[in-house]
């Protein structure tokens, strides 16, 4: 019982950890490479899951929701740091945090308009529905199984791009000094929009995996957008192994926290205390590693620039 | 004598300098007699929101515009203070004056611990730290089922001695004299060795330090009464809105605080009440205006003020008061040039 309990909350802790990730491997690099403080990338997650919601109920088929939604979000990604972000590189972090701020409340109140405040369920494909069993006696839902899956390759994707590809040796020299990658002849212009586009890319994926598991609703992307700032500080700025791993700690600590502190709890203190403090504690709990983090390392765990 | 001579030619420069936060002060003490006489007291209730949120983003001015901290916490301290009049409540202290220094102290050591941590960090990573213990405050609150957990509770509004909250009239002047008490202090502290300190480590910390004096150690002592004067704005909000909720802490609402200040003008000390005014009017006329060009989205006019957010960072440089020295700039120019 408690095994099978353990592993299926582990589990669930894995594939709120990638999803997390495939968020905060964008911004970590938004964050790191243009030094934007960009809040409205939730605003990206809830394109996805929205674009994904919408197509798979209008053609009834799943999967081409999901392939429509990749470009729309990219579009999104690209159009936005045209119009906006590429004036944004050169102010303070307040006013980017303003002007982000104000895209939040515009984006969440535009599909408040086109979609209605209510959120939108969708459905399963079949191939993807019921459960399977990990261990004998441990049913686990394949869906929940499929996100893990697609989120680490989209994880060992970016792996690989960042760390063997021409782009990606950009995108890293940039992390680390951006100046000096524009005075050797990149053009950095480009390379920012490029990212900010496949960024934003990666968290419409998150949006639409997470579509069929939550409620895909105005303002769905923000929880999500808060706690990947938290995987970003800890996993470092600019940091996408950092970003990777971070997500997991995170990801981990949240689910099995919840799950299982206020248990651990009352074998420490007394019932009532435990009930009262322990979903509390649990709820802290990812902030409070952050805090101890950054007390102990000020620019979190990898952090990129050298 | 000296000390005191002094206090005096301070305030007095300062009525010289920050003419609008007089005026905007006294503008709010006679607004009561224009809502009596054109009958309309759900003014009054949008003025109180207005001098509340002013308060509390003129607290959060002090750390950001003049001490150049980006926190994006402050919420916490006015929930915080919000609390702290309902958890007193809760277990039967009605007396206002209690509540209230029950929230200066806590928010003080709470300012104390998060200033010590955070400060610790800087540029983005302060940003997010601070925002990390403001969601912190606000889950630790969402989980507390003994004080209503997510939906929060309802309470009676404080007991000043003999200042009856119930009478609307004296609640406002309630929060009034509050902020007169606020503005008068922070324009002192603005003004006194301490706030010159703290305007000269923005500018560059190093060269302070090279003077001698810890950069933290003022930072921290800034960042506690801006925790303090937030808490006050809270304690004072939960008494008014005779309801506490974690609601009051999320981290919108520490968004909105910045923007009150930008909108205003940083750094300065009428501009975060200038800001909280025009923040508020927008809120309650975007709707109204909404409504009546496009009645079946005037519930959406987000759609409208998210843009203006963005247009106001986009050309507004110097909030609105940099708006009003440039034209006070002009005007003058313009009678230089005529000659006497």
């Amino acid at each position: 019982m408690t095994l099978t309990l353990i592993l299926e909350q582990t589990f669930n802790g894995l594939q709120a950890g990638v999803t997390l990730f495939l968020v905060a491997a964008g911004l970590t690099l938004i964050l790191g490479i243009m030094d934007v403080v960009f809040l409205a990338h939730g605003a990206q997650v809830m394109i996805g899951a929205y674009a994904a919601a919408a197509v798979a109920a209008a053609t009834g088929n799943f999967y081409i929701g999901l392939f429509l939604a990749i470009p729309v979000t990219f579009a999104s990604g690209y159009v936005l740091e045209f119009l906006l972000i590429r004036h944004l590189y050169r102010r303070d972090h307040m006013e980017q945090v303003l002007a982000t701020f104000g895209l939040i409340l515009f984006f969440n109140e535009l599909i408040r308009i086109g979609f209605g405040p209510a959120a939108l369920y969708s459905d399963l494909p079949r191939s993807l529905s019921g459960f399977v069993e990990i261990l004998p006696g441990a049913p686990y839902p394949i869906y929940r199984l499929w996100v893990i899956l697609v989120g680490l390759a989209c994880a060992i994707g970016i792996h690989i791009f960042v760390s063997r590809t021409r782009i990606g040796a950009m995108v890293r020299a940039g992390a680390n000094n951006p100046e000096m990658t524009a005075a050797l002849g990149i053009n950095i212009k480009i390379l920012f929009r490029f990212i900010f586009a496949v960024g934003a890319c990666f968290a419409g994926v998150a949006g639409m995996m997470l579509g069929p598991i939550t409620a895909v609703q105005p303002g769905m992307g923000e929880p999500l957008l808060i706690l990947s700032l938290v995987v970003i500080i800890i996993g470092g700025v600019g940091s996408v192994r950092g970003a990777f791993i971070a997500a997991i700690i995170v990801g981990l600590i949240d689910t099995l926290g919840r799950v299982f502190l206020p248990a651990m709890l009352r074998s420490v203190v007394d019932q009532a205390t435990a009930d009262g403090a322990g979903p509390a504690v649990a709820s802290m709990l990812v902030y409070i590693t952050m805090a101890v983090v950054l007390i102990f390392r000020p620019t979190g765990l990898f952090p990129a620039k050298g | 004598m000296s000390g005191i001579r002094n206090l005096i030619g301070l305030v007095y420069e300062g009525v010289k300098d920050n003419r609008l936060l007089w005026l905007l002060i006294i503008g709010f003490a006679l607004f009561p007699i224009i809502t009596h006489f054109a009958d309309l007291p759900f003014w009054n209730d949008v003025a109180m929101r207005i001098m509340l949120l002013g308060m509390a983003a003129m607290g959060l001015n002090l750390v950001l515009g003049y001490g150049g901290m980006v926190s994006f916490g402050h919420a916490a301290f006015i929930g915080i203070g919000a609390y702290c009049a309902g958890i007193s409540q809760f277990y039967g202290i009605t007396n206002g004056w209690v509540h209230l220094g029950f929230s200066i102290i806590t928010c003080g050591f709470a300012g104390l611990v998060i200033g010590y941590l955070a400060l610790r960090t800087s540029g983005i990573y302060f940003i997010m730290i601070t925002l990390a213990f403001a969601q912190m405050l606000f889950f630790l609150f969402v989980s507390l089922e003994a004080f209503g957990g997510d939906d929060g509770m309802s309470i009676d509004r404080a007991e000043f001695g003999f200042i009856d909250l119930y009478d609307p009239l004296r609640l406002y002047f309630l929060i009034w004299i509050a902020l007169v008490v606020v503005g008068m202090g922070l324009m002192f502290i603005v003004r006194s060795r301490f706030g010159v300190t703290l305007r000269a480590i923005k500018s560059n910390a190093s060269r302070v330090e090279a003077m001698g004096l810890s950069p933290l150690r003022f930072k921290i002592v800034g960042y506690v009464i801006s925790a303090v004067v937030c808490g006050i704005a809270g304690t004072l909000f939960a008494s008014w809105q005779e309801y506490v909720s974690p609601d009051i802490m999320h981290w919108t609402r520490s968004g909105e605080l910045m923007i009150i200040i930008i909108l205003g003008g940083l750094g300065t000390l009428a501009g975060p009440l200038l800001g909280a005014i025009v923040f508020l009017l927008l809120e309650e006329c975007l709707p109204l205006l909404l409504g009546a060009a496009a009645p079946a989205y005037a519930e959406n006019w987000m759609i409208l003020f998210g843009p203006f957010l963005i247009m106001v960072v986009m050309f507004g440089r110097g909030g609105l008061i940099g708006l009003l020295s440039q034209l006070q700039v002009r005007r003058n120019a313009r009678s230089d040039h005529r000659g006497p």
